[in-house]
């Protein structure tokens, strides 16, 4: 059945016709740099990621060629020791997260039964950072410096005294990644809150959906740490910093902690989408719900939660008292449970029924086989004597690829099989596919089967070659065979999905017998996704109802109100966070441009930076500038489409929206949690540096002045109280008395960043005499910069308002309220920072 | 249907005979397996290994013939009122099971790590690591070394581990697990043999170009021996007896050897490399890349880069007589 045949009234032709143009992305290239529809920016998320991977595995196989025979010159260490961090950087950064995401894109809004993501615009951006942060990894390889210090580059050997510009590069081209990561973690996890199909609770929410809200609110913490912790490098190395240098007080191990805090939750940020696969597919084979729908929430929250709490586990060897470790030892040990749920969720999902072997299912079993025994040698390395001795060897190295291609990439490979067809329209090959598993599930084991045994046998991981005595040739000549046949297998893939393009059968709408709403659309699924909204009362929709257009009043009017609707602009359903009952209309954005322009222009800023090319960095500010101007400021032209078309007066389903039903509210909660992490993070190196330090200040360095921060930290307090009466006299309509608080407030902030930058420079030492001196200026300039943007929402709000001064309906209200959230975030952050920058030094 | 389960099951027993393959193929004393250990410590760890090797491998095999069970095996009723489908089954097996088993691998875990604690220590060495080499002091007894760790048996000895470059991570997989040298830092740690012998050693941290060849040997002496041994490395030497020695030691000066390496008891006083007081005794060159014997020093002697592309030293131009004299000198310092 598909969303098309289930009509009671018949809607013209002419009407569907310009419903679906309103949808369709602009033609040619404006449309490809345009475009933000979900579904062409999941496709190219998942395209790019897939050309990494097969850049990553190419380096693989160079690598597996030379470590065939003991003693090899087919590379040198330099090549070598550049292709295994560049591999290890790809597959993670480059390929398996983008990859879930873009599936996550793609799949998501039409499990959901949403027309497009919460923000549009901003998928199109983390796919644009996504683009450049590639190019720039990958131009290290032309600027012949390839950087050498491991995926997890540890300083001092990232420092820029053991690594040159190509590190820059790295680094870079790993933030830019990271901060796409961040946005569409913000922007998929407010997209599962609030935009599902009417009547869809969150106890009837697929599990691929639970596990994507877990992950991405994962991203954001994870991925905020490791953007802080990136630029605190690049600062170390580019200008002058001493967070990581240990002569000036700073540390490497802090790096190690933060590195690890973001490190360790990275693998479930893969692995927890990937168990969201494997319950999609296993429920639809064995045409049984999951047993223990619960349970197996249960487990992915507690993953999830649990995964910040054991990023010790990897830092067993460096040092921290072995009692202490054992805390993270049982923690980890905590996350076998978690996983110990969904694998035997699974088996009893399956037990009996049967299922067709198709290739889906197949890449399951195989992610079976392999992710349990990953699952094993992980509990065998949470356990610190043990992991003492394989720590940094190849049974590492077997572990993770067990985990991470059994437990990641096989459910992606099975997961692509299974939603492709919805994706492009067209099956792919059986034939193909099962040639495709054998090779890869032989060739993986071959692979990295012996590699336990090599660890074993002492052979440490990151090694370009090792000599004949340690006994592992043989091992290692069977580990790179077997390669050999994975590449194979993944090629067989590539063909199958290339030839599907162009000679696969037609996809049905509902090849697999499915239980989630994407299957009761057309394949591929249209623009719009769903061109009515589908009423949900089930958790398997598709199994147990026959129709999408009976429910209550409230849900048939919502139905009514978006049914092949509104034309000319884009908008979906919001509903409720609990009980997906319709609460909104959200107008989501149609093509622009500038999410190109913005992600290009930040490029610039940052390459300008490295390779010290001023000019391009100004040039990049403007461009950015500018384009972050368009994006904020809604148009005219939109505002008057929206309110022109009655829809909230017709349906009593508002358009223009304030507090927690407008997505707007949850894009600033969710900037506050990125700044808050940022911050958290900062102060975390604070007190850390600060214990392993004789002195606090470190040297001769005096404490700070209380006095004249004081009163500069009470201005930024005092600018969150004029925050208060503009909400109030807002909602009054008293616009004039609105202006004067958010004036107030904003100059008050003036007063804030005078006061600061003027007692800064009376400090009289700058950033890079030691680790205490970068903290306090890195923190305090941070700081400056949050208050700064208040003030510039300030001067937007009071803009808004007049500009809006005769309109009854607009985005003003929302405006106030968001400045005010930013404000009240800022005073509390204000006594925090003085807090911690001041008092606390006279402890 | 069962054609293709067949040759599927076919093809698994394929793979478990070339894992099977790769498990048994090694022969000979492995200079660096933690599966033969020479000291109660690694013993231990190595007892631990094999028991969460042999438990795990269990539960690994019984949750792949459940998933097998739930493949293959055909309930009447589409197993639609088996135990296997119920929620009972997945709380049983995936909480209330798996929680017993990790209470007893962390009681394991915890009564290791106790017997791995450090105990009493009679004798510091001091390891700094360095881009790819070792440095190592006896601070009680005076005595420098590269490259190369003594230790008398049967007692445990105390390290002190740091770095002057880089994070670098000691190793000897038979004798301990590891422990990382990191700048500005020291770790503590120990070490013990229970029988006399050579244990390879090798840094467990990527630290650059040539991590790969980071090595270095603990030799284990009888107590008594050690002792000899170590009198014997605190003398100074004897002056070159020999005109082809003292052609060398002058051609080693002329080198220009001495900015980097020290020979006590000369004016060779460099730090930055390897202290080659006592080379002439050592089991290997290169921190543990090759055999030291006379050819090979000359080899490593004339092109270093060759030998180890990437370490720190230099390529200098030694005339083939000076060559040959300049080995011998270095031989002779045993």
């Amino acid at each position: 059945m598909t969303a098309e045949t289930q009509h009671a009234r018949e809607i013209p032709e002419e009407v569907k016709k310009e419903f679906r143009d309103t949808w369709e992305p602009p033609v040619g290239l404006a449309g490809w740099l345009s475009s933000v529809s979900n579904n062409n920016i999941g496709s190219r998320f998942m395209l790019l990621g897939f050309i990494f991977f097969l850049l990553g595995g190419v380096m693989a196989l160079l690598m597996r060629t030379q470590l065939a025979v003991p003693e090899n010159n087919f590379l040198g260490p330099e090549v070598y020791n550049g292709l295994f961090t560049m591999h290890g950087t790809t597959m993670m950064f480059l390929f398996i997260i983008p990859l879930l995401e873009g599936l996550a894109v793609s799949v998501v809004p039409s499990m959901l039964g949403t027309r497009d993501l919460a923000y549009p615009r901003v998928s199109v951006f983390s796919f644009w950072t996504f683009l450049l942060g590639g190019i720039t990894f990958f131009l290290s390889f032309l600027v012949g410096t390839i950087p050498q210090a491991g995926w997890f580059a540890y300083p001092p050997l990232s420092g820029e005294k053991y690594s040159d510009l190509g590190m820059d590069f790295w680094l870079i081209g790993l933030g830019f990644v990271e901060f796409g990561g961040i946005a569409a973690g913000i922007e998929i996890a407010v997209s599962i809150l609030k935009l599902r199909a009417p009547g869809m609770t969150l106890g009837r929410m697929p599990i691929f959906c639970w596990a994507w809200l877990v992950t991405s609110l994962m991203m954001v913490f994870a991925f905020t740490t490791l953007l802080t912790a990136s630029l605190m490098l690049e600062l170390d190395r580019g200008f002058g910093t001493r967070f990581f240098d240990p002569e000036h007080g700073g540390s490497p191990l802090l790096w190690q902690h933060l590195f690890w805090f973001f490190g360790h939750p990275e693998v479930y940020i893969m692995f927890i989408p990937a168990t969201g696969i494997v319950s999609s597919i296993i429920p639809a084979f064995a045409r049984r719900p999951i047993v223990g729908y619960t349970l197996v929430v249960t487990a992915i929250m507690l993953t999830g939660f649990v995964s910040f709490g054991l990023w010790v586990h990897h830092m067993f060897t460096t040092g921290i008292p072995w009692l202490s470790l054992t805390f993270f030892t049982a923690a980890s040990l905590t996350i076998a449970i978690a996983s110990g749920i969904q694998i035997f969720s699974w088996i009893a999902t399956l037990w009996g029924r049967r299922p067709a072997f198709s290739t889906p299912l197949l890449f399951v079993v195989g992610f079976f086989f392999i992710f349990v025994l990953g699952g094993m040698t992980g509990v065998m390395v949470a356990i610190v004597p043990f992991d003492l001795q394989v720590h940094d060897t190849y049974f590492l190295v077997a572990h993770f690829h067990y985990v991470l291609i059994g437990g990641v990439v096989f459910p992606i490979l099975g997961g692509l099989y299974y939603w492709l067809p919805k994706i492009t329209g067209r099956m792919l090959n059986e034939r193909l596919g099962k040639w495709s598993f054998w090779l890869a599930f032989l060739g993986f084991n071959l692979t990295f089967f012996p590699m336990h045994n090599m660890g074993f046998e002492g052979l440490p991981r990151r090694v370009y070659t090792y000599p004949e005595s340690l006994g592992v040739g043989h091992l290692n000549l069977l580990a790179t065979a077997g390669s050999y046949l994975l590449g194979l297998g993944i090629l067989v893939f590539v063909v199958d999905f290339l030839l599907s393009l162009k000679y696969g059968k037609q996809a049905p709408a509902d090849p697999w017998g499915g239980d989630t709403l994407e299957w009761a659309l057309e394949s591929p699924a249209p623009q719009a996704n769903v061109n009515s909204p589908m009423i949900v009362h089930s958790r398997h929709p598709t199994w147990e109802q026959t129709s999408f257009d009976q429910g209550n009043e409230l849900q048939v009017r919502a139905r009514q109100a978006l049914d092949y609707a509104p034309l000319g602009w884009r908008a979906t359903l919001g509903t409720n966070i609990l009980t997906g009952e319709p609460e909104a209309i959200h107008p989501v954005s149609g093509p622009a441009y500038a999410p190109f322009f913005g992600a290009l222009g930040l490029w610039m800023i940052s390459i300008g930076l490295i390779v010290k090319l001023n000019l391009l960095s100004w040039f990049g500010t403007g461009v950015m500038i500018v384009a972050i101007l368009i994006w904020t400021w809604t148009s005219e032209d939109d505002l008057r489409k929206w309110r022109e078309s009655k829809l909230d007066e017709k349906f009593g389903l508002p358009i223009f929206t304030t507090g927690p039903t407008s997505l707007v509210w949850w894009a600033m909660i969710g900037l506050l949690t990125v700044i808050g992490v940022a911050f958290g993070n900062l102060v975390y190196s604070y007190y850390y540096i600060r214990l392993y330090s004789e002195t606090w200040p470190q040297g001769s360095l005096p404490r700070p002045d209380l006095l004249l921060p004081a009163l500069a930290h009470g201005f930024a307090v005092a600018g969150a109280a004029p925050q208060f009466l503009a909400g109030r006299c807002f909602r009054h309509r008293r616009l004039w008395r609105t202006t004067l608080a958010l004036a107030a407030s904003l100059g008050l902030g003036l007063l804030f960043i005078g006061l600061q930058v003027y007692s800064l420079l009376q400090l009289g030492y700058g950033p890079s005499v030691n680790a205490y001196a970068t903290l306090f200026w890195v923190i305090s300039v941070l700081f400056i910069l949050v208050v700064a943007v208040g003030v510039t929402m300030n001067a937007s709000a009071i803009l808004r308002i007049w500009k809006e001064r005769r309109e009854e309906k607009g985005f003003a209200p929302i405006q106030v309220e968001i400045t005010g959230m930013f404000w009240y975030f800022t005073a509390a952050l204000a006594v925090g920072v003085y807090g911690v920058l001041y008092v606390s030094t006279y402890w | 249907m069962f054609n293709v389960k067949r040759s599927d099951l076919g093809l698994f027993g394929l793979l478990i005979f070339l894992i099977a393959i790769g498990v048994a193929g090694c022969g000979g004393t492995p200079p660096q397996s933690m599966l033969v250990p020479a000291s109660d410590a690694a013993e231990k760890v190595t007892g631990l290994t094999w028991f969460l090797v042999i438990l795990l491998g269990l539960i690994f095999l019984i949750t792949l013939a459940l998933l097998g069970g739930a493949l293959f095996l055909r309930p009447r009723d589409g197993g639609d009122s088996s135990f296997f489908t119920t929620t009972r089954f997945v709380v049983i097996s995936g909480i209330v099971i798996p929680a017993a088993i990790l209470f007893i691998l962390l009681v394991a875990a915890l009564n290791t790590t106790v017997a791995l604690t450090q105990p009493e220590t009679k004798l510091t060495v001091r390891v700094i690591g360095h881009q790819y080499w070792w440095e190592v002091h006896y601070p009680e007894l005076g005595i420098t070394l590269a490259n190369e760790i003594q230790i008398p048996t049967g007692q445990p000895v105390r390290l002190e581990l740091t770095s002057g470059d880089v994070i670098h991570s000691f190793w000897v997989p038979r004798l301990n697990g590891k422990m990382d040298m990191v700048p500005g830092n020291e770790n503590h740690f120990w070490i013990a043999a229970d029988r006399p012998g050579t244990y390879r050693g090798q840094c467990a941290e990527f630290c650059g170009t040539q991590h790969a060849k980071m090595a270095f040997w603990v030799v284990a002496l009888p107590p008594e021996q050690f002792e000899a041994w170590a009198a014997d490395a605190r003398r100074p030497h004897p002056e070159p007896a020999t005109s082809q020695l003292r052609q060398g030691r002058q051609a080693f000066f002329r080198a220009g050897c001495d900015t980097c390496h020290t020979i006590r008891g000369t004016r060779a006083q460099g730090k930055r490399g390897p202290d080659l007081t006592h080379l002439g005794g050592r089991l290997s060159l290169g921190a543990g890349t090759i055999p030291n014997n006379y050819g090979n020093l000359q080899g490593w002697i004339s092109n270093p880069q060759a030998i180890k592309p990437g370490n720190l030293m230099p390529r200098v131009y030694v005339a083939p007589e000076d060559l040959h004299a300049m080995a011998a000198y270095l031989e002779s310092l045993k």
